[in-house]
């Protein structure tokens, strides 16, 4: 049980020391085979992550990589998977009362078999477009990651779109869009981290930029 | 660029071990042995340490035929300064060891 685990928090380790110290890594790696035949590879390798980590708080490069993750899995995933739990479970916190669905058509309201048809209508369309939403914060999260800023721009201006859309559909069938400009309003301050990480990017690694010219560029 | 300030205490005692034996090439695991560092606080010294020009590393190739270069450290001409500037450090240096 140990080896494989020291080999998995060895290669946490590994992966979270940047390009400019691969060497470094490199290093902590081959001695690690060492202390895998010698030793106790275990704490070795958890120092290794510890010293990885230390170097990530102590370099700006480690700072981006950090921030960088931290968008993706502090914000990004748990949009995505907020959406997706709406398009799946019936929206349950994205009508007013939290009622869902249910709450939205007024079941039992003498009106409700005059929008029932309708709602039922437009669920479909909605669930949609709420799933794509949060398979786009899936897909920005990605690019986000892969430091393909080009793709991030292409996704956010899509996920602008389709939240702009469902707002509409929202207001014109529902009368109350609040739940939905709460969620516009966090995918736009999500979208406007992105230029600023991503020239924080362009700033730390240029070489990058020459490479991918949509990196300089990132968002409208 | 070479550190002003004062070695901390953990890097006084790499400073020791590297000191000991200035123009042998030590590996990261053999320098944990002998220091009682762990690898969490050994290596980002010895990267502090050779951003600083206090330490040299290169990839050695293993005494033993099959096994993969190690990375491997010693002191710098300054890193060796450093070792007998410190109160009482060149005391108990061995007789050979010099800036060369």
């Amino acid at each position: 049980m140990n080896a494989p685990l020291s080999r998995a928090i060895m290669a946490v380790a590994v992966c979270c020391l940047d390009e400019s110290r691969r060497e470094w890594s490199a290093a902590m790696r081959v001695e690690f085979e060492t202390v895998a035949v010698e030793g106790k590879p275990l704490p070795f390798a958890i120092g290794c992550l510890a010293a990885a980590w230390r170097e990530m708080l102590t370099r700006e490069q480690g700072r981006f990589t950090l921030t960088n993750y931290a968008l993706a899995l502090g914000l990004m995933i748990p949009m995505a998977a907020l959406q997706i739990g709406c398009a799946l479970f019936g929206f349950p916190y994205l009508y007013p009362g939290q009622d869902g669905l249910r709450g939205a058509l007024l079941e039992g309201a003498a009106h409700e078999i005059l929008i029932r048809g309708v709602y039922q209508a437009a669920v479909p369309s909605l669930a949609l477009l709420l799933l794509l939403l949060g398979l786009g914060h899936l897909r920005i999260a990605w690019a986000m990651l892969e430091r393909d800023w080009a793709r991030v721009k292409r996704m956010g201006t899509l996920m602008l779109a389709a939240a702009a859309t469902l707002i509409i559909f929202m207001g014109v069938l529902f009368l109350d869009s609040s739940q939905a400009l709460l969620q516009v309003a966090v995918l736009t301050i999500e979208l406007a981290t992105v230029p600023m990480v991503a020239r924080w990017h362009a700033q730390l690694f240029p070489a990058a930029v020459t490479e991918h010219p949509g990196y300089a560029d990132p968002l409208p | 660029m070479v550190r002003k300030r004062q070695p901390s205490k953990q890097m006084r005692i790499l400073l020791d071990a590297l000191s000991a034996e200035r123009e042998q090439w030590r590996h990261g695991y053999d320098l944990m042995k002998e220091t009682g560092l762990s690898s969490g606080t050994l290596y980002p010294l010895l990267m502090r340490m050779t951003d600083q020009g206090l330490v040299e590393a290169e990839w050695r190739e293993p005494a033993q035929p099959g096994r993969p270069a190690r990375h491997a450290y010693r002191l710098t001409a300054a890193g060796f300064a450093l070792a007998l500037e410190r109160p009482g450090g060149g005391e108990h240096l061995p007789a050979t060891a010099s800036l060369a």
